[in-house]
């Protein structure tokens, strides 16, 4: 019984880390441009489709795939933030959230006239079969899995608290004015960050795609990792993480108690009820009004 | 053109385009009238989503939600207890408006993007209880829903049908244009741009705030209702998040806290796959490029495009003052 328990919660912490990654990217883009972008779930679709094609139709090793790949996703992210986003800053927000929107459908489209909407077979790195540690029970895969995340939430961290850009990185994020009279180009900046949160989407996409399944919807993960960051609060990167992994184990837990409807179902429930009680999430400021 | 002749000029626009539509069955074949009597549904959808996120400031991806709440509220009224059409009509219209009364309770605290999110939580339960409370609606196996009918007028035939979403979609857009011009409409605006300075001048902000859920999940009720009686058939996939994300997508293509707007983007969403028909595994591929270049072009949607050239190049009207943020 504990072991079931515990093998679920760790499969769900691996699915959960791959929500706090795609949250992460949600976060980052919100933070420094105030942008929510809709279409951050294409980048996992997009990318397991990148990888794909790399792996089984080029025959590529794994190590150079996954390179290629996230290079690829970061730089539709910096076209899309070129051709669609900064073309319409000045609108009201929700406009460029719809103009997100629109994006996701033309990327997804695209990729179902490509690939068409069966499901496609992706190989993973690591192994399916169960590994015990005392009461522990776990696959190679989720511990790969939480393992990768760890480490890409690890460096990001340290690039953003070490290195010059990521201290303009945050600069940005505090006040757009301050930062450009600093000599912050703002705008590159605004690059950098839809290049870095659509690269995190890349490696998201290279780990979920062959746990769950690689057709042109799988951007709808998006939705679940979004309600991640909400959960966590909006605009905090430490909530990003946090609520995303807890959507992954809540989930899976609700799956194991009840059946495969309410498990859907359990996680908005629980949204709800954390928002009524928290109305900016676990981690979120009170928000600020600009009047 | 003549100042006064320049005022009136909207105001025929419409005169003549409600003419039009009144005498559209005589030459319009069947299909066409099924395309429209949708367009109307939509049209109903739309007005209330704008009195509530266009108007007051509240983001609701709930509306699939209230849409599915009116839609099965008629259709359960109509199979279980044989209540004449007329009041399955008004008890799902009520009905969803108590629902989006009690929704707003709990959606007083949020806004922006929680109030979004968690709206969106409330459509997929709501989806979920479709399939999970089978003994009333059948689950995913879906419902079959008789035709309405009024005093003995059975409206089974597609200009019927067409004719009574006519009347309606009229008298609940008059209804709206009332409101909007009046008390009600000023308070909302009032809470959208500034919630502070609106409390300050006395308007009370839990009230109006509810009001609008209640005001925006009545209208959607009652067109989820006449939808139900217009297709004749409910399943409870269609009732999925994306039919909210359409539904904020017409307001925003269309026009925010704009009348003309709600019905602009109507059109577009309605009309504009039934062009694209023909384009095969093409469509939603040019239907994303089209949304994309509009919005990139068109940023106050629609109504605010044509507003701003009417007043420009004809001088009619007034340049529209569109607000950035909704929410904070």
């Amino acid at each position: 019984m504990v072991e079931i328990l515990t093998s679920q919660v760790v499969s769900g912490l691996a699915t959960g880390c791959v929500y706090a990654l795609i949250a992460l990217g949600f976060v980052l883009i919100f933070k420094a441009t105030d942008v929510v972008n809709f279409a951050q779930g294409e980048f996992v679709m997009v990318s397991g489709f990148i990888s794909y094609t790399l792996l089984i139709r080029g025959g590529l090793p794994y190590w150079l795939v996954l390179v290629l790949t996230v290079v690829a996703s970061g730089f539709v992210g910096v076209a899309l933030e070129r051709v669609v986003v900064r073309p319409i800053m000045d609108a009201p927000i929700f406009s460029i959230v719809i103009a997100t929107i629109g994006a996701s459908t033309v990327l997804r489209s695209s990729a179902g006239i490509l690939y068409g909407y069966d499901v496609l077979p992706l190989p993973t790195l690591f192994s399916k079969d169960p590994v015990r540690l005392g009461v522990l029970t776990f696959t190679a895969m989720d511990a790969g899995v939480i393992g990768s995340s760890l480490a890409i939430m690890l460096a990001l961290y340290l690039f953003i608290k070490l290195t010059k850009t990521g201290m303009a990185m945050r600069a940005t994020a505090q006040s757009q004015t301050a930062a450009r009279l600093m000599g912050v180009s703002v705008k590159r900046i605004f690059s950098l960050t839809w290049a870095i949160s659509a690269g995190i989407g890349g490696v998201a996409g290279v780990l979920i795609a062959p746990i769950i399944y690689l057709d042109p919807n799988l951007g709808f993960i998006g939705v679940k990792a979004f309600a991640g960051a909400i959960l966590g609060g909006f605009g905090s990167i430490p909530g990003a993480i946090v609520g995303g992994m807890l959507l992954g184990v809540l989930e899976n837990l609700s799956g194991y108690f009840f059946n495969a409807g309410i498990k859907q179902v359990s996680t908005y429930i629980l949204l709800i009820l954390v928002l009524v009680i928290r109305p900016s999430g676990f981690f979120g400021a009170a928000p600020i009004r600009k009047v | 053109m003549s100042a006064t002749w320049r005022a009136r000029l909207p105001g025929v626009a419409v005169l003549v385009v409600a003419v039009l539509l009144l005498f559209l069955p005589r030459v319009a074949d069947n299909y066409v009238l099924y395309v429209m009597t949708r367009l109307f549904v939509y049209v109903l959808v739309a007005l209330g989503l704008n009195l509530l996120t266009g108007y007051a400031g509240q983001v609701s991806l709930g509306h699939a939600a209230f849409f599915a709440i009116g839609a099965y509220t008629a259709a359960v009224l109509a199979e279980r207890w044989q209540w004449p059409s007329l009041l399955c009509l008004v008890a799902a219209g009520v009905f969803t408006g108590a629902v989006g009364y009690l929704l707003g309770l709990p959606c007083l605290r949020l806004s922006g993007l929680y109030l979004a999110m968690a709206t969106l939580g409330f459509t997929l339960i709501v989806q979920e209880m479709l399939l999970q409370l089978a003994v009333l609606t059948h689950g995913s196996e879906g419902m079959k829903v008789a035709p309405a009918s009024l005093l003995g007028l059975t409206f089974d035939s597609d200009t019927r049908k067409y004719y009574m979403l006519f009347a309606v979609t009229a008298a609940m857009l008059l209804f709206a244009r009332n409101l909007v011009g009046g008390r009600l409409g000023r308070a909302f605006l009032a809470i959208r741009d500034n919630e502070r300075a609106a409390a300050a001048m006395g308007v009370n902000l839990a009230r109006y705030k509810t009001i609008a859920f209640a005001i925006s999940a009545l209208y959607t009720g009652l067109a989820g209702a006449l939808s139900a009686f217009i297709v004749g058939f409910l399943d409870p996939q269609e009732f999925s998040f994306f039919l909210s994300i359409q539904f904020i997508t017409i307001i925003i293509l269309g026009g925010l806290a704009s009348l003309l707007g709600s019905v602009l983007g109507a059109c577009f969403l309605i009309f504009l796959p039934e062009l694209l028909a023909g384009l095969d595994v093409w469509q939603a591929l040019v239907y994303g490029l089209i949304m994309v270049m509009t919005i990139l072009f068109m940023p106050f949607g629609l109504s605010g495009a044509l507003r701003r050239y009417a007043f420009r190049w004809f001088g009619i009207g007034s340049e529209p003052m569109i607000p950035r943020r909704l929410g904070h």
